[in-house]
């Protein structure tokens, strides 16, 4: 029981190294100092600013709903890709899985760049529909190695018996494989939405200006420098976020079943 | 056999026709222009050349800052995985119910705050006179002054944080999914606590862990931002060279070939160790 | 100030109710895209702007090329005015239709530079150097010379910006070459080669800067005059030093893509920018020096702009930066890669 106890006191150190720059971040919004400095007086001066702000304001929604459209379509695909590559074996497979490296290893300034070249090409040019694009393409990778992952431990032989049963495809795959591969799809959903949400570089080449996203407006505000405003409007998300998320885990299980 | 063919198409021709359009058409692109002398569009003067690439053998620079940026994405990935296999592992094993759901979220949490208020929020707490210096000054009697910014450290500190999620949350994803009847069977059988983590528990959950790390490694090796803010003057890495060609000059061609020597030396690097990691696996 | 403004606008717009949306290509944060700055000149002109920001030079040529008719306004620094005209991106400027175009210093109006190919492509806008500036701390009187970078008193606390040619012209001012016609490179190699140890970062904007002085990470620190003047009011205990061994001074100017549909609209944007009523409220925020001298004189005394850069003792120290060659720059980078590489 000692290993219990101690396994869990291990698990709250790494959640406090992982909450650290959060928590740092959202103290500092509440920091009257323009500049990030300590000692710590506070002030809510950035939220009262925030809010007339409607620059940050849009783009963090603008920032939201993508990120939703991208996670569901990314999921969606990602999810249908990876259940095809784990129960199938055919010729070219090992391809098709060494495909899914480029878009993560190389780096997202040649791969934005290389999207806007090519998208002002084919005619689709910049904007919103641009960015979904860029973006779903960034996150599947992400989406199928994940699921990929979980589906390896569930047994081929069990979708094989449901199938020599008699049961139709769909219905083995709704029966038998989603149910094990649920929390590798959530992950790879949250994972989805969080590299859109975070992503600038490409978001930077095929966004609109005027119709930035809170990444890019981030970003480009470093030139000239970004107050504590972004730290609070970065905190109300997370906490918004976490809200979300409790309320989800209050209702959902997704963990796996046990 | 042909219908099995048919569905496994149906089910991989959207996601990769997708990437298809999005990724592999531009990149191709991209390679293209990697074998030329300068853009084709604007009105500039272009020829084919393998100068780009050869220019890689020929420069040092290069090479050297390769070999850094693999070293530190080795270096973090490595962190990641000591870190986050025993945080897994407890969470998929020890924690039980609703308060399991709750931290699996927790742990994603931090992926959806920006980035880079992440590394300037480090910043705060690493630098001297910053959270990390106060606190510690402040239990200690004697005085120190810390400041860890702008070191190899302060760089390995800001990217395992970054990327440590994926390694906690994909092994949990392979660990939470064994057979609680499996750990049974063996303990009945009379093996001790270290043969079933070593021989029964590390293999199931090898997928994984795999997965986590790869997942950590690759992009690591090519980013070039937290190296430079947390790093300082130790902080430059391939990745900032590739930026270089975009950003102090226009030399896209230059830029593509290092990012496909890139991803070359990259996928080198999986496919060799692909036959040791494939018996690590159950 | 409304009625100046206005009466300038009609008188240059010749009368038509129809207000057009002007795209303005700036650095973020650059006096283009103040709140109040704007809103007065679509309350005059009934035009609206929409601004567009680029990172860097290299970012803003490429956008340029690759969206013909997407801009009106673009800032571009005198160093890439040449260049931007040779590739055909910028159209020449009827200063005519400028009103205020008269009040601008004529030596800048002259400058070769903005003048590629003998027209004016560029209307002079903005000017200031790249120097540094002391954390007032470590520096109770402010340094004179350059070799405080070099002080192992003060290792590990000094930065300089992270570009290449912003360093190799560093160092050439710090071993007494012109910054435009290096002669000796091995001497710059040499000098940037004892900067390293001395250095804890290299800043890259101004977030960064700003944090790491107000930290009291950096000790001294290179900087722009603008950014300095901003720093300062906005309170960072901060000195600018213009050294013995000279600054690089740059001027920046304001074009018009030659694709824009959009040239009257956006020539009356320029001279609002050059208006000493727009350029004496930005001074107070902190702003880089102008060209037009009627508005310098409206500066008050105690501003930044007019005492450091007023001095003509400090301006004969400047040496103003001349564009330089693709061949020079890839050359300046392969060097600034390699010792960054070597750390």
């Amino acid at each position: 029981m000692i290993w219990h106890g101690l396994g869990r006191a291990y698990v709250g150190l790494i959640l406090i190294f992982l909450y650290a720059p959060i928590i740092v971040m959202a103290v500092m919004s509440l920091n009257a100092s323009e500049f990030y400095q300590l000692p710590f007086t506070f002030s809510t001066q950035w939220y009262e600013r925030l809010f007339t702000n409607e620059e940050i304001l849009g783009a963090a929604w603008r920032s939201v709903w993508i990120a939703t459209v991208v996670a569901g379509v990314a999921t969606v695909l990602g999810t249908m890709a990876a259940i095809a590559l784990w129960r199938h074996d055919f010729p070219g497979k090992r391809a098709l899985q060494a495909l899914l490296f480029p878009p993560i290893a190389v780096p997202w300034l040649i791969t934005g760049t290389a999207m806007l070249i090519f998208f002002f090409g084919i005619g689709l040019g910049r904007g919103t529909p641009a960015v979904i694009l860029g973006h779903v393409a960034l996150a599947l990778p992400y989406v199928i190695v994940v699921v990929t992952a979980r589906l390896q431990s569930l047994d081929r032989a069990l979708e094989e018996a449901a199938r020599s049963l008699g049961a139709h495809p769909w219905l083995v795959t709704r029966a038998v494989t989603l149910p094990h591969a649920a929390p590798g799809i959530i992950a790879g959903a949250l994972f989805a939405f969080a590299v859109s949400f975070d992503q600038f570089v490409v978001s930077y080449f095929l966004a609109e200006p005027g119709d930035s996203t809170l990444p890019v407006l981030i970003y480009t505000a470093i030139r000239k420098g970004f107050t504590p405003e972004i730290n609070a409007i970065s905190t109300i998300i997370i906490v918004f976020s976490m809200g979300l998320m409790l309320l989800a885990a209050r209702y959902a299980r997704f963990g796996g079943d046990r | 056999m042909q219908r099995e063919r048919l569905r496994a198409l149906g089910l991989l021709a959207p996601a990769y026709l997708w990437l298809t359009v999005a990724v592999f058409l531009p990149l191709s692109a991209m390679g293209f222009f990697s074998l030329l002398t300068d853009v084709p569009f604007g009105n500039r003067e272009w020829s084919f050349t393998f100068h780009n690439y050869t220019e890689f053998l020929s420069t040092g620079t290069y090479a050297t800052l390769l070999w850094k940026s693999l070293r530190l994405a080795f270096w973090v990935t490595v962190w990641c995985v000591l870190l986050g296999f025993p945080c897994a592992f407890v969470l998929a094993r020890v924690i039980k119910g609703r308060s399991r759901e709750a931290l699996f979220l927790l742990v994603i949490l931090p992926f959806w705050s920006n980035s880079l208020v992440r590394i300037f929020s480090w910043a705060v707490v690493l630098r001297g006179n910053g959270v990390l210096d106060r606190a510690v000054n402040a239990v200690l009697p004697w005085d120190i002054k810390l400041n860890l910014m702008f070191s190899q450290q302060a760089m390995i500190i800001g990217l395992v944080h970054s990327y440590l999620p994926y390694v906690i949350l994909t092994t949990y994803l392979s660990l939470q999914a064994i057979d609680d009847s499996l750990i049974e069977a063996a303990r009945s059988l009379g093996a001790r606590k270290r043969t079933i983590l070593w021989r029964l528990i590390l293999p199931l959950s090898a997928p994984g862990l795999i997965a986590g790390a790869v997942l950590v490694f690759v992009p690591v090796v090519g980013s070039f931002m937290e190296p430079r803010l947390l790093g300082g003057r130790v902080g430059t890495t391939y990745g900032t060279l590739i930026e270089d060609q975009f950003v102090a000059v226009f030399n896209w061609p230059l830029g593509a070939a290092l990012s496909f020597i890139l991803l070359a030396v990259v996928l080198l690097i999986l496919a060799a160790a692909s036959p040791v990691l494939r018996r690590v696996q159950a | 100030m409304k009625t100046l403004l206005t009466t300038t606008a009609f008188a240059l717009i010749a009368p038509m109710a129809l207000a057009d949306e002007i795209r303005v290509l700036n650095w973020q944060g650059y006096g283009t895209d103040l709140d109040w700055a704007v809103a007065a000149y679509t309350e005059a002109t009934g035009n609206t702007v929409v601004h567009e920001y680029f990172t860097s030079e290299q970012e803003m040529l490429t956008k340029l090329r690759t969206n013909p008719g997407a801009y009106d306004v673009v800032l571009i620094n005198s160093a890439f005015t040449g260049q931007a005209q040779a590739e055909g991106l910028i159209a020449p400027i009827d200063t005519a239709k400028i009103a205020n175009f008269k009040d601008v210093d004529p030596a800048l109006a002259a400058n070769q530079d903005l003048s590629p190919g003998g027209a004016l492509h560029g209307v002079p806008w903005t000017w200031g150097l790249t120097s540094f500036a002391v954390n007032t701390g470590d520096f109770p009187t402010a340094p004179t010379s350059v070799s405080v970078f070099w002080d192992p008193a003060f290792k590990g606390r000094v930065s300089i910006r992270d570009d290449a040619l912003e360093a190799v012209q560093f160092a050439a001012l710090a071993t007494g070459q012109n910054i435009n016609d290096i002669t000796y490179m091995a001497a710059v190699k040499a000098k940037l080669t004892e900067l390293m140890p001395q250095i804890a970062t290299f800043w890259g904007a101004e977030t960064d800067w700003n944090q790491n002085m107000a930290a009291g990470q950096f000790a001294a620190a290179t900087y722009w005059s603008g950014s300095a003047a901003r720093s300062i009011s906005e309170g960072l205990p901060v000195a600018f030093v213009v050294p013995d061994e000279g600054a690089i001074g740059w001027l920046d100017g304001l074009s018009i893509p030659a694709t824009s549909t959009k040239q009257d609209a956006a020539l009356s944007f320029i001279d609002w920018m050059i208006d000493p009523q727009f350029y004496v409220r930005w001074d107070a925020e902190g702003a880089p020096a102008t060209s037009n001298i009627v508005a310098a004189a409206a500066l008050p005394e105690d501003s930044f702009n007019r005492k450091v850069l007023g001095d003509p003792a400090v301006v004969a120290r400047v040496q103003f930066m001349r564009p330089v060659s693709d061949e020079k720059r890839a050359e300046y980078l392969a060097l600034w890669q390699e010792l960054k590489a070597a750390q």
